[in-house]
């Protein structure tokens, strides 16, 4: 039955903790503060104390970035009607599959570690998703989808 | 319609592991990272307490008994690097590793593959740093630095290659705490458990934070200073040299500015460590936790603008020495905040003496010693009389060993039985502990009255005025240095089994790594911890 509504939603987001403004505000006042000593310092005639501050501030500013980048990352399945549409944002691309929801399959595989890995498979296409879940979470969000994916959602109609 | 919205750390970078001699090679997981952090501190802290009982061993009697001046002067900077570089600070990483994910509800560090490379650089840095004993005896340089760990100028300009190795391990170990302080900096800004706000963060997070902040602002004054030092040898810059125009004093602030931190940078961890035992075993929440948190700040502050006092004596104008008396001697108040709280703590607590309790508490009286004896350092006048001599050597290790390496004892034995699963043996553990707390002070008890009486510090020989109480200091440093072997047999007893300890371990421990089975497992939090 097909029908434009959403009957079923899941997004998934990494939990970060402290947001883009506060980011910037913490590596400033490391910027100042260690910029402050090495001007003091080169204007002492300790020149070489310069270039090791901007490095590490680099670094610094380095490692936040590459946590912002992916601050805003996400992963959603979305149902509605016969369409199964998975969207996921990895740093600023932004990319959707649409599949079947008759066709669609939910693969659930156990990894030597003891967690689940969870992949949705249509036409010899896999997609895994469930990178920002929990294993628990992984496991809830795979036996909703069964029950409205695929076969077992057909034989309920 | 049904729609969900789930929130949880990223965690695929090693969703499996490798095993073997791989698994440490190339691990990425915080809790190897910390356990290889805390094993080198370990073996280097052996190593660096074998390089001092030789120097005692050459002290227990005046006039030279079993070593040439030269060498005695490599083993005493060689110890010094080895035991604040290569043990202390490794130690404090260690603990950073292990319990900062585990207590902020985190699966990970951050950054986990720059964790790795920060671990990895420090075994270089310390063949680096002891190379130059090995190259001496096939015929190649004169040894390793024989500088202490201060490096002053003009005397490390004029060094032997062993000072070459010296500033090039201090680079590394110096990339090396860089590192890690920027993974625990994004890791505590950024991967805190929904909920924990940074007032509602164990005060363990809290040190390393100002720790790291400490890090960040002084790492490149050292760096910046040995690379100085290192170009006036080989490259013919006089940034040291009075004659071509430098000024050696200049060094002195340079070392210095980042020297004094470095004590901060060893103790907060350390600080915020002992909060936890002192709750866990006196069965009271934390007495003054935003007293603390405040007074941690107030010192990383200070400890940055009083490093003059190191050297009081070189001839700086009045109000110079007036400032950094008057700024050293008010560290004393946020630090006398500290004791307030942590006796609070225990005030009318319902107390047990545990080894980690029983390391507490003596680090507590112990530490006090070190902090009092340096507020006689810090007086101007009373330091003209005591500078360069015991009395100096005597208060730092109060402040160090005492302060520093048996506050780290104390994590050891409180977080050893979450980390293995295993119960350490506590008879052992209190007979480590009394055999630790009494030989250090049999060691260094004598040295405050020889600095008193006017021994000077990194001599070979002495005046015979001084034997007796030499003679005791050695005695003790042997007890000292074989009572560690206790700690290390007992730590490898519970590696390997022993009584299973509980999740919870202590009855009265509070915090998210005791809701975690014993030992965690791989990947620390499959579920997302919420604070409330």
């Amino acid at each position: 039955m097909a029908t434009s509504i959403v009957d079923y939603k899941v997004v998934a987001r990494p939990n970060h903790s402290m947001s883009r403004k506060e980011t910037f505000r913490v590596i400033a006042v490391l910027a100042i503060f260690s910029l402050s000593i090495a001007t003091a310092f080169s204007l002492l005639g300790a020149w070489l104390v310069f270039p090791f501050a901007g490095l590490e501030l680099l670094a610094l500013a380095y490692a936040f970035h590459i946590v912002l980048c992916h601050a805003d990352d996400y992963e959603s399945i979305t149902i509605s009607g016969d369409r199964l549409a998975i969207e996921k944002q990895h740093y600023k691309s932004t990319s959707q599959v649409v599949l079947n929801r008759y066709w669609a399959q939910v693969v659930l595989k156990e990894t030597p570690g003891g967690e689940h890995r969870l992949w949705l498979r249509s036409h010899d296409k896999e997609f895994e998703v469930g990178r920002f879940m929990s294993d628990r979470q992984r496991l809830v969000v795979a036996s909703q989808l069964k029950m409205r994916t695929g076969a077992v959602y057909q034989g309920a109609i | 319609m049904s729609t969900a919205t789930a929130t949880h750390h990223q965690d695929d970078h090693h969703a499996e592991h490798p095993t073997g001699i791989m698994r440490w090679l190339t691990t990425t997981n915080h809790k190897d990272i910390g356990t290889m952090y805390l094993t080198f501190s370990l073996i280097m802290f052996l190593l660096g307490g074998l390089l001092i009982l030789a120097v005692r061993a050459e002290l227990f009697q005046p006039g030279m008994q079993v070593m040439q001046p030269e060498f005695f002067n490599q083993l005493i900077g060689v110890h010094a690097l080895i035991m604040i570089f290569a043990a202390l600070m490794p130690a404090a990483t260690g603990f950073a590793n292990w319990m900062l994910p585990l207590q902020l509800g985190a699966p990970d560090m951050a950054l986990p593959r720059l964790n790795n490379w920060g671990f990895w650089l420090l075994p270089p840095a310390a063949i680096l740093l002891l190379a130059p004993f090995v190259l001496a005896l096939l015929g190649i340089g004169d040894g390793a630095v024989a500088t202490g760990w201060t490096f002053y100028a003009p005397l490390s300009v004029q060094g032997g290659i062993g000072t070459d190795f010296a500033i090039f391990s201090v680079h590394l170990l110096g990339i090396s705490s860089v590192m890690g302080s920027i993974n625990v900096l994004v890791t505590i800004f950024n991967m805190r458990a929904p909920g924990m706000t940074l007032m509602k963060m164990p005060i363990f997070a809290w040190g390393w934070m100002i720790t790291a902040f400490l890090l960040i602002a002084t790492i490149p004054v050292l760096a910046g200073g040995v690379t100085m030092l290192l170009t006036d040898r080989h490259f013919g810059t006089h940034f040291f040299d009075a004659a071509g125009g430098g000024d050696p004093i200049l060094f002195q602030h340079l070392f210095w500015f980042f020297g004094h931190p470095e004590v901060y940078i060893v103790l907060l961890p350390v600080w915020g460590l002992i909060p936890h035992i002192l709750t866990t075993f006196s069965r009271k929440p934390t007495y003054g936790y935003k007293a603390q948190v405040y007074s941690f700040w107030a010192i990383g502050i200070l400890s940055v603008v009083v490093w003059a006092h190191h050297f009081f004596t070189v001839g700086l104008p009045t109000p110079a020495l007036l400032y950094f008396m008057y700024s050293t001697m008010s560290i004393s108040l946020p630090l006398a905040v500290l004791f307030f709280c942590w006796i609070a703590t225990m005030w009318r607590g319902s107390m047990t003496f545990e080894t980690p309790m029983l390391f507490t508490v003596g680090w507590i009286i112990l530490f006090g010693i070190g902090g009092l004896t340096g507020l006689v350092l810090a007086d101007v006048a009373a330091d003209a009389q005591y500078h360069h001599s015991y009395f100096v050597v005597a208060h730092f290790h109060y402040t160090l060993f005492a302060g520093g390496i048996m506050g780290i004892m104390a994590g050891v034995y409180y977080w050893l039985p979450k980390m293995t699963g295993h119960m350490y043996n506590e008879k052992l553990g209190k007979l480590h502990f009394w055999l630790t707390t009494i030989a250090f002070n049999v060691t260094f008890i004598p040295q405050f009255f020889l600095g008193l009486a006017g021994m000077p510090r990194r001599i070979p020989d002495y005046a015979l005025q001084f034997s007796e109480f030499n003679m005791i200091s050695t005695v003790g440093a042997f007890v000292l240095g074989l009572s560690q072997l206790i700690f290390v047999y007992n730590v490898i007893r519970t590696v390997r089994g022993g009584e299973k300890a509980t999740d919870k371990v202590w009855e009265s421990s509070v915090g998210l790594e005791w809701t975690l089975p014993s030992p965690p497992p791989y990947h620390s939090f499959s579920e997302q911890p919420v604070i409330k």
